[in-house]
């Protein structure tokens, strides 16, 4: 592994291990509430529509079928709080590519090494990549076995499917902070640029069901290529999932040209 | 022998405001140059061009016969900051291993060699580290490699008095092992020992570079002899260079200005019982320099 690679990944240790138990803990935990929904289709189906105006469960992704396996991992694993948190995870783990070191003055040195500025960009999204793939991979095991032991009835690629979307969202996230860190080195504006963009993704995402006017809008959404193939019915949404990754490889591209041709620490 | 460094109107503009204009001076292989200067006169600036941190507006910079932007030339160059910030859990001897990885590795117990003789504990945190600590963590960087050329921005900040000295003797090694040195200073007293040339940056411009040993040659100098029965005064009055003459009985004393041998000839005509010579005042040479825009300014307004 290139030094700078393995350097980052042990300055991140313990981000990567507070937010991987945070995350664990989180998806665990609502993953083990599955016995109780599934024993009373009836009353929790009529709790969740009693319980959140129309206009809010829409905002949840409906809570439709919430007392079958995959419509309970759909509203509560993949819907909308895992994704939020590990999108948070991903801005603040980018934000440490470049904007946080530059801010602090640890990167000044880093940047009289015999070191390629493009290299050192790459080098820090890999760490970023591996970090969040990490966390992704333990969550991944912990809905797998959890799930498997409450009986949830989802096929393990299915929720593979479904948690590589996740890693790809969050990893779309985590570069556009990274790419606005290394564009203006700025952690603040960094971290408002993908707060708002992931907010607003999500809500017309939502919204786009109803809302005609939403439709085209939420072409430009992150979330509409992360839920619309449905993966925890349909499988894999290879095309969708490749618009993810192209934004990303985008945002790599944008985040070398823009840093490489910038003052540093001005 | 090329040029170590090479500037041609290097310039650089934050904004509008100015941080560095139309440098030109070159650095020779071997020597040590001392750039000196007050705070905010574009020291950093200068030193940051030349090791590509931040690009020129105008101008070139080559180091080492290549352009700054060449990562392979910083790999023979070594760094200490003038802000040097180091944070984090990771203990400073992991920190300056992972630093001399990048660096293609150094030679096996340098790193503990120098942070003996810096007596720099490497085994603290890095987050918790003094500023003088961190200082000689910076130096420990810096020369680790053993680089053909030493930037060292303000190398002696935060240290105190006798690691002082061990730097000085450092910078003395690499001279004498044929390397090149840069360091910058908003005093005069800390590089005026060890270097051959300085030169003086103010407001963004540099306004002057001048050989060490010259700059001594012109120092005003005082000096005072004492003679073991009294003199007479005609016999120093009107002698080349000599200022300030004062003679009670029988001792002597003046200020010198450039080579004392006029004097030291009168004097060789008495018996000499003692005599003082203070070091040259270069730190009033310099200030004049410093001065300078401040007495136009008067001027006018």
């Amino acid at each position: 592994m290139p030094m700078l690679v393995r350097k980052s990944l042990r300055d991140y240790r313990r981000a990567l291990i507070g937010w991987t138990i945070g995350i664990c803990v989180f998806v665990g935990m609502y993953t083990s509430f599955f016995p109780q929904m599934h024993q009373n289709p009836d009353f929790y189906n009529q709790a969740a529509i009693a319980k959140y105006p129309d206009s809010l469960r829409k905002l949840m992704g409906g809570l439709e079928n919430i007392a079958s396996g995959t419509g309970f991992l759909q509203a509560v694993v993949y819907q909308l709080f895992v994704p939020m948190l590990f999108i948070m995870c991903a801005v603040i783990l980018g934000n440490k590519a470049i904007a946080a070191p530059e801010e602090s003055g640890t990167l000044e040195l880093t940047l009289t090494l015999p070191l390629d500025r493009k290299r050192l960009v790459v080098e820090r999204f890999a760490a970023l990549a591996l970090g969040l793939l990490g966390i992704a991979v333990a969550s991944l095991a912990v809905v797998t076995i959890l799930g498997s032991s409450v009986d949830l009835g989802v096929a393990f690629d299915r929720i593979l499917a479904a948690h590589t979307g996740l890693y790809l969202l969050v990893l779309f996230f985590g570069t556009l902070a990274l790419a606005v860190g290394a564009a203006t080195g700025r952690k603040a504006l960094a971290m408002s640029v993908a707060g708002v963009y992931a907010v607003a993704g999500y809500v017309v995402n939502a919204l786009a069901a109803d809302i005609e006017a939403m439709r085209w809008l939420n072409r430009l959404s992150p979330f509409y290529y992360y839920s619309e193939g449905n993966p925890l019915v349909n499988g894999f949404p290879t095309g969708d999932y490749l618009v993810l990754l192209a934004g990303t490889a985008v945002l790599v591209l944008t985040a070398v040209l823009a840093f490489d041709r910038r003052d540093v620490g001005v | 022998m090329t040029a170590v460094v090479e500037t041609e109107g290097l310039t650089k503009f934050y904004g509008k405001r100015r941080g560095l204009e139309d440098l030109t001076f070159e650095i020779r292989p071997g020597e040590v140059f001392g750039y000196l200067g007050p705070n905010g006169a574009g020291k950093t600036t200068t030193i940051r061009l030349l090791l590509d941190v931040i690009r020129p507006t105008r101008g070139v910079a080559r180091v080492l016969g290549a352009e700054p932007r060449d990562a392979a030339v910083r790999g023979r160059i070594g760094y200490l900051p003038g802000e040097l910030a180091l944070e984090g859990r990771e203990k400073a001897s992991e920190y300056l291993r992972f630093l001399a990885g990048v660096r293609g590795g150094v030679a096996k117990g340098r790193i503990e060699a120098l942070g003996e003789r810096l007596e720099a504990d490497l085994s603290v945190k890095m987050g918790q580290l003094s500023k003088g600590n961190k200082q000689k963590v910076g130096l420990i960087q810096a020369f680790m490699h053993e680089p053909e050329f030493l930037i060292l921005d303000e190398p002696t900040s935060g240290l105190d008095p006798l690691v002082q000295q061990e730097f000085l003797a450092m910078v003395r090694e690499a001279r004498t092992a044929g390397r090149t040195v840069l360091m910058s200073s908003h005093v005069l007293a800390e590089v005026e020992h060890v270097s051959d040339r300085v030169g003086i940056v103010r407001g963004g411009r540099l306004v002057a570079v001048e050989d060490v040993a010259a700059l001594r040659e012109k120092a005003v100098r005082r000096v005072e002899f004492h003679f073991d029965a009294p003199v007479p005064e005609e016999a120093f009055r009107g002698l080349p260079g000599v200022r300030d003459l004062k003679v009670e009985g029988t001792s002597v004393s003046c200020t010198i200005d450039g080579r004392p041998d006029a004097l030291i000839k009168v004097a060789a005509r008495f018996t000499v019982v003692h005599m003082v010579s203070a070091e040259p005042d270069l730190e009033e040479i310099f200030l004049t320099y410093y001065s300078e825009d401040v007495h136009h300014a008067h001027v006018g307004a």
